[in-house]
């Protein structure tokens, strides 16, 4: 250490000719990744404490000239209080969520699974399960969702029926799950929980492309030796997936994770969005914008706990 | 086996160099019994039928709206009112398909909206592959920082900087240097005031408007921070760190700099992958009507005109706000019109998927994003 201590002034007259590699290489990596710095930097923070300072201003537009006024924490306190909606949408919001993404993240995992395993057709399964990811978003989430709500009933049943008939089919199927799942002995909550899963499972699926994608390229990085070792062994393919699939892929469980919730609460679709949307269309931008910080601050929340507390169980596997 | 041990096979030389071994073969019947009739064997029957059904199940549940969405829009009026036509239609018509394409000028928007799409996901390939390959493979001050803001984009959703967007590209300036040039900044002191405000070298003292232009998404996609962006970047630079180092260090040894590196190395590697991100871009971007309706509409009169006459009806969502304005008949067709919008738009996206689905799956095994 004292030796370098030492030779760092002798150093600098070389360096003024030539930079290191090291300093070039830093110089490169900071060009490349420039546009966005720059964009980040010029656009997007501007927007974002634009965004942060409407939420705590009242914008009106009198005769093309914009009034404002500083009214602290009233758009905040309107947003909780005055707007009756907010609060209880933010509530079932995070309900849902907590409903949803077990399910999306056990159903992707699964089909991820499956969809690793070789058989015939195996390709063409691949192509149909992740053409939600390219098709269904945006514009055309809406017009799938309707045509599901439409198709789904009538095609079991084969008959157009009135919408009494298909809640009273809807109602037996719930019993008769219900009975089904009692029958081997499990609780009613987790009962209720299939069966809520069952029949939103158009919705789950519609969802879950990108996370199939994810799980799939980390089940494609686990090394074959493995699995062999394992069966050579005697281990039982449920005694392999719970002792190798599932720790070597946590990691990308709590990626998943995150990646769920967050695309959870940006979609459009989501209840609590559509409550904002409809106060910015109405004109309340000030309000809107406190509801959405509000918002993101409550989801902010929630994805670093649930990181915490995964991370403490995830699984890395060294490498190097 | 056990049984082949017993009689010993017999080696014969036939010639030179050819041999032949004579052995006792099980019996055939026995040899069947020992494959199909194990328990094993049985277990895997039953699993791989299991498996078919449930993927076969879960195709139809992705597969079932396209196929409602296209046998309704290609119903005849007739067949709504009839109750005996279910799902299959008995009279076929292509009256929905002409009149999208004639009433509404479908090949008008699919043009904009193409090359509108194509621009757009070309410059955040582009960006993404840039910030991507920068984060990944160079260490400078402020990388993780970067990386972290990169995220943050990805957190935050648009929804809650709407205002914020329209009114930033509504009076666009950087850091206030158009405005300052154009004589309209003001300080607040009276003397300071004047003596600016005749500072005239350009003509825009509120900043420039480019709401109703395509700069807004340009220029969101240049810096890669239009649509799900981060993802992308996110993606890519994980991509890049499985690539081994090897490669670069000896382009570098031939005297190639990072760039050359990048564009004449790096690049065709990862062309999978860029094809997946573009993939995505371009589909994203095709269907959004979050950024184009901010950008394309102001938000005081969102009426169907104000898109007509923008010139540049970016997105497909006037498809429908005009066909549900135009028709006046039975609401099963109305919504049978809406399925074949949703057809017409979605058709171009399922082609271009079925053409890249390959590099798809292949970008993402490839992409190591396990890390």
């Amino acid at each position: 250490m004292t030796n370098q201590v030492k030779m760092a002034p002798a150093k600098p007259v070389k360096k003024k000719k030539i930079a290191s590699l090291d300093r070039r290489k830093a110089r490169a990596g900071f060009l490349f990744a420039l546009p966005f710095v720059l964009g980040f930097l010029l656009i997007y923070i501007p927007i974002l404490f634009e965004s942060i300072k409407y939420s705590f201003y009242n914008y009106r537009v009198m005769d093309s000239v914009i009034i404002k006024e500083f009214v602290g924490w009233n758009n905040y306190s309107t947003a909780l209080f005055a707007e009756a909606d907010f609060v209880q949408t933010l509530l079932t919001g995070l309900q849902e969520m907590a409903f949803d993404i077990p399910a999306i993240l056990i159903f992707s995992l699964f089909v991820a699974v499956i969809l690793n395993q070789k058989m015939v057709g195996r390709a063409a399964f691949r192509a149909i399960f992740f053409l939600p990811v390219v098709v269904s978003t945006g514009l055309m989430e809406s017009i799938m969702m309707t045509s599901h709500l439409e198709g789904g009933e009538g095609m079991d049943l084969g008959m157009e029926e009135s919408a009494a008939e298909k809640m009273e089919s809807a109602m037996a199927l719930e019993g008769l799950l219900m009975s089904v799942f009692s029958g081997l002995g499990f609780g009613t909550g987790m009962v209720t929980y299939i069966v809520t899963a069952v029949q939103e499972i158009s919705t789950i699926i519609n969802r879950s492309g990108v996370q199939i994608l994810i799980f799939l390229a980390s089940l494609q990085s686990i090394s074959p030796a493995i699995y062999e070792s394992c069966q050579i062994d005697g281990a039982t393919s449920w005694e392999t997936f719970w002792k190798i699939t599932f720790p070597m892929v946590s990691p990308m469980i709590l990626v998943n994770g995150v990646y769920t919730i967050i695309d959870n609460f940006t979609t459009d679709s989501n209840s609590v969005m559509t409550v904002i949307n409809s106060t910015y269309q109405s004109g309340n931008m000030h309000v809107s914008s406190a509801m959405g910080w509000m918002y993101l601050m409550v989801v902010l929340l929630v994805v670093g706990l649930i990181a915490a507390i995964c991370s403490a169980f995830v699984f890395y596997q060294r490498r190097d | 086996m056990t049984q082949n041990m017993e009689s010993k096979p017999q080696i014969k030389r036939e010639t030179k160099n050819k041999i032949r071994v004579e052995f006792e073969r099980t019996a055939l019947k026995d040899r069947l019994k020992a494959k199909y009739g194990s328990s094993f064997f049985f277990k895997r029957v039953i699993w791989y039928i299991f498996r078919l059904l449930l993927l076969i199940g879960i195709a139809f549940v992705v597969l079932q709206p396209f196929y409602t969405m296209i046998v309704n829009s290609l119903m005849a009026p007739q067949d709504f009112v009839d109750p005996t036509v279910v799902k299959v239609p008995r009279h076929l018509s292509m009256g929905i398909y002409k009149a999208i394409i004639l009433d509404v000028q479908y090949f008008k928007f699919f043009f904009t909206t193409m090359g509108l799409s194509l621009v757009c996901a070309l410059l955040q390939t582009f960006t993404a592959c840039l910030v991507g390959y920068g984060l990944a493979k160079f260490k400078f001050r402020g990388n993780k920082i970067v990386f972290f803001a990169v995220v943050l984009t990805l957190v935050i959703p648009h929804g809650t900087l709407q205002a914020a967007m329209y009114y930033r590209f509504s009076y666009f300036d950087i850091l206030g240097i158009l405005k300052f040039f154009s004589g309209g900044t003001r300080t607040g002191i009276a003397g300071l005031d004047s003596i600016l405000s005749k500072i005239k070298i350009l003509p825009w003292p509120n900043g420039i408007n480019l709401m109703n232009t395509i700069t807004p998404l340009l220029l969101l996609s240049v810096c890669g921070l239009a649509f799900k962006n981060g993802l992308y970047i996110f993606m890519l630079r994980q991509f890049f760190r499985g690539v081994p180092d090897e490669l670069e260090e000896s382009a570098y040894l031939d005297g190639a700099d990072s760039f050359r590196t990048f564009w004449q190395i790096i690049l065709p590697l990862s062309v999978p992958m860029m094809i997946t991100v573009f993939l995505f871009s371009f589909c994203w971007q095709w269907t959004d009507d979050f950024y184009t309706r901010l950008f394309f509409i102001s938000a005081k009169t969102p009426s169907l005109m104000t898109y007509l006459s923008a010139g540049l009806p970016a997105s497909f969502v006037s498809l429908i706000t005009s066909y549900t304005e135009i028709s006046h008949s039975s609401p099963d067709y109305v919504q049978a019109m809406k399925y074949g919008c949703g057809m017409m738009i979605c058709l171009p996206l399922i082609i271009l998927y079925l053409f890249c689905q390959k590099y798809l799956v292949q970008g993402i095994e490839r992409s190591g994003i396990v890390g």
